[in-house]
């Protein structure tokens, strides 16, 4: 195993553990309240996590159990599956994250979930039909500008004057994802600034664990 | 009804069987503040999940119960923070 995806490995990884470790360390309190906005919240992550493994994570579990004769038959669908998984799994978690924040204005059209759905299915399906980085920063892009607009006018519109954690989340996680856009486009030799890249999202996802597991009283 | 303000009632109705360790339904819906028919509503949803348990018309708090009163600030605090 090279170097660089050993490197690739271990980031996964990281950010897979800190995604299943916020999905589980916030099970009891949604299994004691059923609240829908922790539902959706810990589910973003979940979906994170599952975004990693189709990633990178796969590429591991192939080479260490040997697997690779099982893609034999069809060697180039491996990539583009792997990469569909990834666009359609890592916008359900924003969109997640999104909704947990405005699901009571929304709690009536029950239709809002499917259609999240199917714009990350297009999103995916616009993604590996392009083959294209650039498709990718782009769709990323939009995502992020409606994410940005739903959490400023959620915080406009909130009475409370908490929920300064989820805007720090939100930055956070902008800052990661504009990072993984520059590891997609930006090629696999300058290893350095990849390794940054990696360091610096790993940063920030331990930086959101953090939060969250503080705020769970966990010491 | 926000659901900040379910979580409370169902702390509150937690609370007074707890501070009691058992109670009778009439002593009950009476403390809670809350008309018979919204009680039913709440104290159905109690059972459903575990919190209390009603035996020989005497009902009392779980252990799941106890869990939720104890958690009740850090479930407060974390909806505030994420604002969810």
């Amino acid at each position: 195993m090279n170097a660089g995806i050993g490197t690739e490995i271990i980031y996964a990884f990281v950010i897979i553990l800190c995604s299943l470790m916020i999905y589980f360390g916030t099970r009891e309190l949604y299994e004691l309240t059923s609240h829908k906005g922790i539902k959706y919240f810990r589910q973003a992550f979940l979906f994170f996590a599952l975004a990693y493994f189709f990633r990178s994570f796969i590429k591991f579990i192939i080479k260490y159990f040997d697997l690779r004769n099982i893609f034999e038959f069809a060697p180039m669908l491996f990539g583009p599956i792997t990469l569909f998984l990834f666009a359609y799994l890592s916008s359900i978690a924003i969109f997640y994250l999104l909704y947990s924040v405005i699901y009571k204005r929304l709690e009536k059209k029950k239709y809002v979930l499917y259609l999240i759905h199917a714009i990350a299915l297009v999103f995916a399906f616009l993604i590996l039909l392009s083959q294209n980085p650039l498709m990718h920063l782009y769709i990323n892009g939009i995502l992020f500008i409606l994410a940005g607009i739903t959490v400023y006018f959620a915080k406009i519109n909130s009475k409370k004057k908490k929920g300064q954690n989820l805007y720090t989340i939100y930055i956070l996680l902008f800052i990661f994802w504009i990072l993984n856009i520059l590891d997609i486009l930006v090629p696999a030799f300058i290893e350095i600034f990849q390794l940054i890249i990696y360091l610096s999202s790993i940063s920030i996802f331990l930086t959101i664990l953090y939060k969250v597991l503080r705020n769970l009283g966990v010491k | 009804m926000a659901k900040r303000e379910r979580l409370e009632i169902i702390k509150d109705i937690l609370k007074i069987i707890n501070d009691n360790r058992a109670m009778k339904i009439t002593p009950l819906i009476r403390r809670s503040n809350l008309s018979t028919s919204r009680f039913k509503e709440y104290f159905g949803d109690l059972l459903r999940k575990g919190f209390v348990v009603e035996k020989n018309k005497t009902i009392k708090i779980t252990e799941k119960g106890s869990r939720f009163l104890e958690k009740y600030q850090t479930i407060l605090h974390f909806i505030d923070e994420f604002d969810l």
